[in-house]
């Protein structure tokens, strides 16, 4: 009697757990399978696609380049040294990411539009406003907490006294950091820039805001979906959607590779 | 010679309050205490990891106390080796000579002659995940010793090892101390470790040192109940002391090494005391009549608990057991020399 109800409550569980990944899958393969092969190719070719091809990936990699090279200084003090306002520090630099990027891009609109802050930025040359440079400001914004967390646990991850040692054989703080740290730090550090990059190629609320949706401009391949769909170009829409999918699905897997393995020290 | 001079740290969770110590020039000097006593902690400041709160720290002559860790010359190797996992063998070893950017064949050489002394020298093109625990602590000791520090500070090295593997190993410290002269100082809970590689031991407790002096005095004189209950001095009584050199423990009349007046605790090691069944000689010893209450077999040894007015343990060997014939109910006599009854002032914090 009792091992019958444990089967039947693992029977339940799991055909749920199917369910929805049946569902997952469907939803996914509607948009790949949608427009035939050809009309796909031709899409993909097309100048407009071409372009937010190359913008996306050029704003992407440009934004998490800056995002690597913020959230390692910050998640490394967060993660060994302790100071005032620390715990503040923790959330504060998470609510990017709890924010509705709707939100956060009129924060930014705002920051960079009307606050003299902005105006001084914009007269020495940095427009953005309704700039590709917006686009990266927006992405670098919204998905700095997801590098700084990753890399945040990456280095809690590695035992203080490994530097501890670095330093009685000679090595500064900095040397310790550089020589050991990091080294063992590399997965983690690459899972988070990939999680943070493949989140950056499809920023779309926040870019939408401070970056505008001007065709062949500002149009990365999200706002490229959004602008085709809203004007009844399907197919084009799709095509950005397929390559969106096929990005994603590739980063969830280096992620998953490369992140799990920075609990092995 | 490394002088401790009234060091205190605070780090919230484990503290060191006022640790005096001085170890001299390739002595082997032993920390023994309880988890959580500060062992760590104080190793930790001698190598420059914490600057402490106040005191200093004096290495052959030369005030460290706000040398940075790098310029000390201490080596340091933990329990769990910490061998750079990034790193072959031979890169961790040669890690330190790196830092201080020495020419690389010099680098080579010095990497084989310290694995060499260690028994590594097939394993410098492995990396450490693929290494045995007694092979990594091997190659920790040398990454330190490379670097010929002026001292040697080894945290628990030989606790996550297998029995076997610490003996060899033990072994090892022991013709390794002997070979390089380093002065080493080691923290360890085992006894065995203590006998087989202490010069002088210290025994620490909260943050604090309550004892220090040979392997023997802390195990047969200590100076605390601290200290004769942490060495497992199983007879351990409260009476009442005489100048003369006998305590008075209840109405037993026990006659020690060395007398002093007022409250006293008395403390006495179970394997110092000898059992039999019928009554010997007097010659100056302190004879005892009890019954065998219990019969304890552990290992090697047999534990045996009389009451003679007072519960005594008695530890025998296993051939000593048999010869003696005892069991539970039996009439028996205890004897020992005054000179393994000792004396000191009762409570925890030692005479010092």
């Amino acid at each position: 009697m009792k091992r019958r109800n444990a089967s039947r409550f693992k029977a339940a569980t799991v055909v749920v757990s199917l369910l929805i990944a049946a569902f997952i899958v469907l939803v996914l393969l509607g948009v790949v399978t949608h427009s035939p092969l050809d009309v796909f190719i031709e899409c993909l070719l097309s100048e407009e696609i071409q372009f937010a091809i190359r913008l996306s990936i050029l704003t992407s990699v440009i934004s998490t380049l800056f995002c690597i090279l913020v959230a390692v200084p910050v998640a490394y003090a967060l993660a060994r040294y302790t100071f005032p306002g620390k715990f503040l520090m923790n959330m504060v630099m998470d609510i990017p990411m709890a924010l509705p990027p709707l939100v956060a891009g009129v924060g930014l609109l705002l920051f960079f539009g009307v606050s003299p802050m902005g105006k001084s930025l914009a007269a020495m040359g940095l427009t953005f406003v309704f700039t590709p440079l917006g686009i990266i400001m927006a992405q670098f914004f919204v998905n700095l907490p997801y590098m700084l967390r990753v890399a945040r646990s990456t280095f809690q991850n590695v035992n203080p006294r490994y530097e501890n040692v670095a330093k009685t054989l000679g090595c500064t703080d900095a040397q310790a950091f550089w020589r050991v740290t990091l080294p063992m730090s590399w997965n983690g550090l690459l899972a988070g820039a990939v999680i943070t990059w493949s989140k950056g190629i499809g920023e779309f609320g926040a870019a939408l805001m401070l970056a505008g949706a001007t065709r062949m401009k500002t149009e990365t391949l999200p706002l490229s979906l959004f602008l085709n769909m809203s004007t009844g170009k399907l197919e084009v829409g799709i095509s950005a959607a397929t390559i969106l999918i096929l990005i994603s699905i590739v980063s969830l897997y280096v992620f998953e590779r490369y992140g799990g393995s920075t609990h092995a020290y | 010679m490394l002088i401790i001079d009234s060091v205190s740290k605070d780090l919230g969770e484990f503290r060191l309050k006022n640790v005096s110590l001085s170890v001299g020039d390739s002595e082997y000097f032993i920390i023994l205490g309880p988890t959580g006593a500060g062992k760590t902690i104080l190793l930790e400041t001698i190598a420059g990891i914490y600057g402490p709160d106040s005191g200093r720290i004096i290495l052959n002559d030369r005030d460290i106390t706000d040398v940075p860790a790098k310029d000390r010359n201490i080596g340091m190797v933990y329990q769990d080796y910490m061998l750079f996992p990034h790193l072959t063998v031979e890169e961790n070893i040669g890690f330190g000579l790196k830092s201080r950017r020495a020419d690389p064949d010099f680098i080579h050489g010095k990497v084989q002659e310290s694995a060499e002394l260690l028994n590594i020298s097939h394993l410098l093109h492995r990396h450490p995940g693929t290494l045995s625990g007694g092979e990594q602590q091997r190659t920790a000791i040398a990454r330190a010793l490379v670097m010929e520090p002026d001292a040697l500070l080894l945290d628990e090295p030989l606790s996550a090892l297998d029995v076997k593997t610490r003996e060899s190993l033990r072994g090892e410290l022991a013709r390794i101390h002997e070979a390089t002269g380093t002065t080493i100082i080691h923290i360890t809970h085992n006894f065995e470790e203590v006998f087989d590689l202490a010069d002088r031991v210290a025994v620490m407790q909260q943050g604090s040192v309550i004892q220090v002096g040979t392997p023997d005095e802390i195990f047969r004189k200590p100076n605390s109940d601290f200290v004769a209950d942490f060495v497992g001095m199983e007879n351990l009584f409260s009476g009442e002391g005489s100048p003369g050199g006998i305590v008075t423990v209840e109405h037993l009349q026990i006659e020690v090494e060395n007398g002093m007046p007022g409250p006293v605790s008395l403390a006495i090691r179970p394997e110092d005391i000898h059992l039999s069944k019928t009554a010997p000689p007097r010659n100056g010893k302190n004879i005892l009549s009890g019954c065998v209450r219990t019969v304890r077999q552990t290992g090697g040894i047999v534990r045996i608990g009389v009451d003679a007015g007072l519960p005594f343990q008695v530890s025998l060997t296993r051939q000593g057991f048999e010869e003696a014939g005892v069991g539970p109910g039996d009439l028996v006599y205890l004897s020992f020399w005054p000179s393994v009854a000792h004396a000191y002032p009762p409570g925890d914090s030692g005479g010092t």
